[in-house]
């Protein structure tokens, strides 16, 4: 074999070690808030034991090392020798940060670990473990990272052997098996099975399962009849007489079997014992070995996991029964993607097959159209149950933002709360992926730029503990990121000359409050005078804005002085479909996303107001908007429109910042979902247009990025109206 | 000596990297029909729809532990008979007593290597061809 498995396994071990420490991190916050229950403890316990557990076998002793010293200090808590203090929790909390810092260490991230603070956790570990833990040393000798375990012996263990058949061991009885099915006989002797089974218990203790497989439905269920039994595991190992004792007093009266518990080297009575409905192993087991000795290279190949009933053997029965309760599966996430390009190809097929019917004349009332209709819908749906596998919660970036926020706030001395809204709305992957970063930058912005110290706070009147908010909603087919602060909101006169300053401003220019805020979303603008420590790391807002607009979302700020900011993320639920309007202009086909159409409309020329040599405005309702002539602004050739002499439409459109404007097209063709293909990843990036896609008729068309259309219609300057009132 | 490529495993555990790490362990020994399980209750599914000769379980698993999953193995008449070796991280004598109690064959503590897995299953079976 080329590589490793155990690399392979290794690799797995990461991935659920993120998972575990994710939620370690949540049952500990849980012990924080006092939202726990008695399993919480417990439940954190296990994660940190499974990754001990793992790291234990890849030999990543340094880990191994720290989680046992933690788990031995839960141990503590959870079995109740030490009470769970709110030094305990904050204790815990640091640990679970370490032990994050340990594994990625061992992965091999670059980030070093922080020596200082490890020793410095395992010493409060240690401490708060000491008090009332005499078995503490005793327990850590036992488990520390060495090869072996105990000896056997070291507790009396004698391992039971097991004998199938094949090997010749020993039994060495532990208790007895005892099935008891009473006749109707019994009963009408004046014999109470309850009694029996307590006299039994009288031998040891009992575990006693009820066998009602035989009981038939209440409807047929006839007078005098007896259906159940009794399958009895006594945990004593009494001499066998005794145990037949119990049942002298009826005797012949029931189907009695004995047999010793644990190695039972006779299959016969056992093998008459079950009788259940899928093949007792030693009844069956000579044979199936054959068949599996044979055949094995051909097996190994397969996973293991495939419940394949033995060949030859095995009724119906077997399989029906193999129904597993596992809720979910792993998968590659490359098949995922593989089979959303496939189905991104059905709906475009679909689409086209729609369109050639439509072409052909047929009666919208044809079988051919009435099979395509539902077609459509089933396509429809494969598609949404296709998106909704890659859909994720983003709990899974807003778990790491405790502890961000947590040492962020240790860093800057400033006391601070996390609110999180919304955990459970769902994105796509990709989208979550790329969302930690710019989430970790603005919080980490917020505490360091946003809120102020303690003591301004207190002097402002404000609670000295600041709050940082990081909500997420679903928004018109989008999901909406905000990260929100309590601080001082931002300072615009600071912002103002400093961008003034770098020179991105003219000193006179005239700005809006919201514009002069957004001026901290420019490139190289960074209002820290010395780049610090938290949020410096050399990426500034820019860096967060582009990565937003990568995903094809946009970002905006509110921010009121003395109140605080909010910066709002709106990103696509999927980077794979859109619903559109279709448009034509300058003799193009277009796509308008549908979540930015507000309305469409045929203006008249009295709608139509010049200001200036290049602007126009359009009254829409009670107001007016600027008019942007979408042919023009993407620089198609204007001239076909102009001899046709077609007066064209407006379509209010809304940009994400809330700014409405109507965009002027030739005509509209509906409105259609389409499979987003990225422009820039096969051509290059165009201003005003955000992405492509296949129309049903194999035509290629641009979908248009609003936002940028309306900047680019303002610099652009277009005379929409001439044409439009034509 | 029964031949490790006759032996049926079943493996129980919820980290999908133990199980792995188990399965690339027995299959080292020779042992080939390997099969899995992520909790007692699909465990117990396995073996009730095809039956094997030895279980190998987690004692740390969430919904149920080892120890429910090890008794509910002995209580079932269709399952009861199958050998049963208890994996553990600590190794906790308290722990131990009580899997006897319920009719361990076998355990092991973590982390272990190939040899001494199959000296634990060896103690169990008898050695291994």
């Amino acid at each position: 074999m080329a590589t490793d498995p155990f690399e392979a396994i290794k690799a797995t071990y990461f991935l659920e070690c993120e998972e575990l420490l994710a939620d370690l991190e949540r049952h500990v916050m849980a012990l924080e808030s006092g939202d726990a229950d008695s399993d919480t403890l417990h439940a954190a316990f296990r994660a940190v034991h499974s990754i001990k557990g793992g790291a234990g076998a890849f030999g990543l002793e340094d880990l191994v090392r720290f989680a046992h010293v933690f788990e031995t200090f839960m141990d503590e808590l959870r079995s109740g020798r030490k009470p769970c203090s709110e030094q305990a929790v904050r204790v815990m909390l640091a640990a679970s940060d370490v032990l994050a810092d340990h594994v990625a260490a061992a992965r091999g991230s670059n980030a070093a670990l922080d020596h200082a603070r490890v020793a410095h956790v395992v010493a409060d570990l240690e401490a708060l473990t000491a008090g009332t833990a005499p078995s503490a040393p005793g327990a850590l000798a036992a488990a520390a990272p060495e090869p072996d375990g105990p000896a056997p012996d070291e507790f009396g263990f004698t391992p039971v052997a097991f004998d199938f058949g094949l090997g010749d061991a020993p039994a060495e009885p532990q208790g007895w098996r005892i099935h008891f099915k009473p006749h109707p006989r019994l009963l009408e002797t004046g014999n109470d099975p309850a009694l029996i089974l307590r006299e039994l218990a009288r031998l040891g203790p009992c575990d006693v399962t009820l066998d009602d497989r035989d009981l038939p439905g209440v409807d047929v269920l006839e007078d005098g009849a007896f259906h159940l039994a009794w399958d009895i595991v006594l945990n004593a190992a009494p001499p066998e007489t005794a145990v037949r004792e119990v049942f002298e007093f009826v005797d012949g009266f029931c189907d009695l079997v004995i047999a010793p518990l644990g190695a039972e080297a006779e299959a016969e009575p056992v093998a008459a014992l079950i009788e259940a409905p899928s093949d007792p192993v030693f009844a069956t087991a000579p044979i199936q070995m054959e068949a599996a000795s044979a055949p094995a290279p051909a097996r190994a190949a397969e996973p293991a996991a495939s419940a394949k009933p033995a060949a030859g053997g095995g009724g119906g029965g077997g399989t029906a029964g193999a129904a597993p309760s596992q809720t979910s599966i792993r998968v590659d996430l490359d098949r995922i993607d593989k089979l959303i390009n496939v189905v991104g190809e059905l709906v475009i097929q679909q689409a086209m097959l729609a369109q050639s019917v439509v072409e052909s004349g047929l009666a919208r009332s044809s079988a051919v159209s009435v099979g395509l209709e539902d077609l459509e819908q089933l396509t429809r749906e494969i598609q949404e149950s296709v998106m909704a596998i890659r859909a994720q919660p983003v709990k899974a970036v807003f778990q790491r933002m405790p502890r961000l926020v947590r040492e962020v706030a240790e860093l800057t001395g400033k006391s601070v709360r996390l609110v999180t809204e919304g955990e459970g709305t769902e994105v796509d992957k990709t989208v979550i992926d790329r969302l930690a970063e710019p989430i970790t930058h603005m919080i980490r912005n917020a505490i360091d730029h946003g809120l102020e110290d303690p003591d301004a706070r207190r002097r402002a009147g404000k609670d000295p503990e600041g709050v940082i908010r990081l909500a997420a909603l679903h928004r018109s087919g989008r999901i909406v990121i905000e990260v929100s602060d309590d601080g001082r909101g931002i300072n615009r006169d600071r912002v103002r000359a400093i961008a003034v300053e770098r020179g991105l401003i003219a000193a006179d220019a005239p700005l809006t409050n919201e514009e002069i805020d957004n001026l901290i979303f420019l490139p190289g603008f960074s209002t820290a005078s010395t780049v610090s420590d938290i949020s410096g790391r050399g990426v500034g807002m820019d860096v967060v804005k582009r990565s937003i607009q990568q995903l094809g979302g946009r970002i905006s700020i509110a921010s009121t002085p003395g109140k605080g900011s909010t910066f709002t993320m709106s990103l696509p639920l999927t980077l794979a479909v859109l619903d559109g309007m279709v448009v034509e202009a300058g003799g193009q086909t277009l796509l308008a996303p549908l979540s930015a159409v507000v309305e469409s409309f045929t203006p008249k020329a009295a709608d139509l107001h010049r200001i200036g040599p290049t602007e126009t405005l359009i009254r829409f309702r009670d107001r007016f908007l600027p008019l942007i002539d979408t042919a023009a602004a993407l620089g198609f050739p204007a001239a076909p429109m102009q001899q046709s002499g077609a007066r064209g439409i407006a379509i209010v459109v809304e940009s994400e910042g809330g700014m409405q404007a109507a965009l002027r097209v030739d005509g509209i063709h509906g409105q259609r979902q389409v499979v987003i293909k990225s422009l820039e990843t096969n051509y290059t990036k165009v201003d005003g247009v955000s992405a492509a896609t296949i129309l049903g008729d194999g035509r290629v068309a641009l979908i248009l990025d609003v936002d940028a259309l309306l900047s680019l219609g303002k610099r652009a300057g277009t005379p929409a109206d001439l044409r439009l009132a034509s | 000596m029964p031949a490790a490529s006759a032996i049926k495993v079943l493996v129980v555990d919820d980290q999908l990297s133990m199980r792995a790490l188990v399965k690339t362990s027995l299959q080292q020994m020779g042992i080939r029909d390997i099969r899995e399980a992520a909790d007692g209750e699909a465990g117990l599914h396995e073996l009730l729809a095809k039956p094997a000769h030895l279980v190998i379980s987690d004692y740390n698993m969430p919904k149920q532990d080892g120890l429910s999953f090890l008794r509910a193995v002995r209580a079932n008449p269709a399952t009861a008979k199958t050998a049963f070796v208890m994996l553990t991280g600590r190794a906790d004598k308290e722990l131990v007593t009580r899997a006897v109690q319920y009719g361990v064959n076998n355990y092991v503590v973590k982390p272990f290597n190939v040899q001494q897995l199959r000296e634990k299953l060896e103690a169990v079976f008898g050695k291994l061809t």
